[in-house]
């Protein structure tokens, strides 16, 4: 697991592995601004502080180009902590939501264990 | 002379396996042919050859096509296109898969907008001969067919002005901050009798706000919600119903983050219609009639 601070607001999270800064939020009850959650919109854009970031899926050069990433733009719902970080949303605001994450599907029976 | 309809979409994707995951098992549509990296895809009650491609690379429209009549539109509407001052090119059989010669023409919007008559049909999956009114092998939500775009442009009272003039579209429901020409919003346009094939509102040139399926009724919406919270699709609004267009609608995005909608319902229009006025006091309303009230976002975000 990776701290996710947020700032100003002075939030900090736990990421899972693989999981993206918006999903850790969201998991913690907050909701930080986002549209797509799919990289596309460029709604979630905010800076990087501290730390380094993945991005496991494609992001457009038009929604976030190479040279705005080198100068800490990150895209929050694409971008999967690869060590500790903090992310900087600027005057944007965190509300307090109770959001349920990709659900758990029943496993499959064969693939269950045996008692 | 006329135009028919929206015909297809052309979008760009970041990546084509997880849109075409989303468009055929979530949408339920289906892949009809696949060149040069592009995917055709109809739904089940789409008459002609595809509704939507889905081409890997980016975000955001490529094109879109309108269906005309094939009594002469094409060349009325290209010396038209002339006289407006705007620009357009001869498209050629084969530049889309199975749709013929047509227009290409550059809007005011730097939107690409295609023009054709003739088009493979490859028929709806119920057929012409005693169909049954809908297939019996659906996949999530089986939308049947495509109905409308939204798109943005800086100018919104020069676009309505070129689908008037050029297109012989009408406004429906028009958006506005005050009474001058430059006070216009957005605005929701018709050639046939819906109450939009094309809207736009004031925004960045050349992007899409979102492309959106016809369904049957309020039920078929909320049977659409229950699909996308299966499949984890990030939901935009909805379901609501609108004040513009009276239509019942989800707003959601797909893998990429390109807005769909699935809407339904909606009044008939027609030749006599009287376009309907929204002020931008009661511009949340008309959007979300509702909630009365969108996310300051809502008309920003774009691809
Ligand atoms: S929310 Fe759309 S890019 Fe992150």
């Amino acid at each position: 697991m990776k701290a996710v601070r947020v700032v100003p607001h002075d939030i900090e999270v736990w990421a899972r592995p693989g999981e993206s800064v918006v999903d850790a939020l969201r998991r913690y009850g907050w909701r930080s601004p986002y549209k797509c959650r799919r990289g596309g919109c460029g709604a979630c854009r905010a800076q990087l502080r501290a730390g380094e970031l993945l991005y496991p899926r494609a992001v457009a050069d038009s929604v976030l180009s190479a040279t705005e990433q080198a100068a800490g733009a990150c895209l929050p719902c694409r971008a999967v902590p690869l060590t500790d970080v903090v992310i900087d949303l600027g005057s944007q605001p965190l509300r307090a939501v109770l959001a349920s994450s990709a659900p758990h599907k029943n496993p499959d029976p064969a693939e269950q264990e045996g008692p | 002379m006329a135009v028919i309809r929206l015909g297809y979409v052309h979008v760009r994707v970041t990546d084509l396996a997880e849109a075409r995951q989303h468009y055929e098992q979530t949408l339920g549509m289906d892949t009809v042919h696949e060149e040069n990296g592009r995917t055709y895809l109809k739904s089940w009650d789409d008459d002609d050859h595809h509704s939507v491609v889905l081409e890997e690379g980016g975000v955001g429209l490529v094109k879109f096509g309108y269906k005309v009549t094939d009594d002469g539109t094409l060349e009325t509407i290209e010396s038209k296109v002339s006289s407006f001052g705007a620009s357009c090119e001869r498209m050629s059989k084969g530049d889309n898969a199975g749709v013929g010669d047509g227009l290409r023409i550059t809007l005011p919007s730097e939107h690409v907008l295609e023009l054709y008559s003739e088009v493979e049909r490859l028929g709806t999956k119920v057929g012409k001969l005693n169909p049954d009114p809908w297939p019996r092998d659906l996949r999530g939500i089986g939308v049947p067919r495509i109905n409308h775009a939204l798109v943005t442009t800086e100018d919104p009272a020069l676009l309505e002005r070129f689908f008037r003039d050029v297109l012989s579209f009408r406004p429906a429901e028009r958006l506005v901050a005050g009474d001058e020409d430059s006070d216009l919003v957005g605005s929701w346009m018709y050639c046939g009798d819906q109450p939009h094939d094309i809207a736009f509102v004031k925004g960045a040139n050349g992007k899409l706000h979102h492309f959106a399926y016809e369904i049957d009724d309020w039920s078929a919406l909320l049977r659409a919600g229950d699909i996308m919270s299966m499949d984890d699709v990030p939901i935009d609004f909805g379901p609501a119903r609108h004040g513009i267009t009276r239509g019942g609608t989800i707003y959601f995005f797909d893998p990429s983050g390109n807005r769909n909608e699935v809407f339904a319902g909606g009044y008939r229009t027609g030749p006599d219609f009287r376009p309907i006025t929204w002020t931008m006091d009661q511009a949340a309303r008309g959007i979300n009639y509702t909630h009365r009230e969108i996310d300051q976002d809502f008309l920003r975000v774009v691809t």
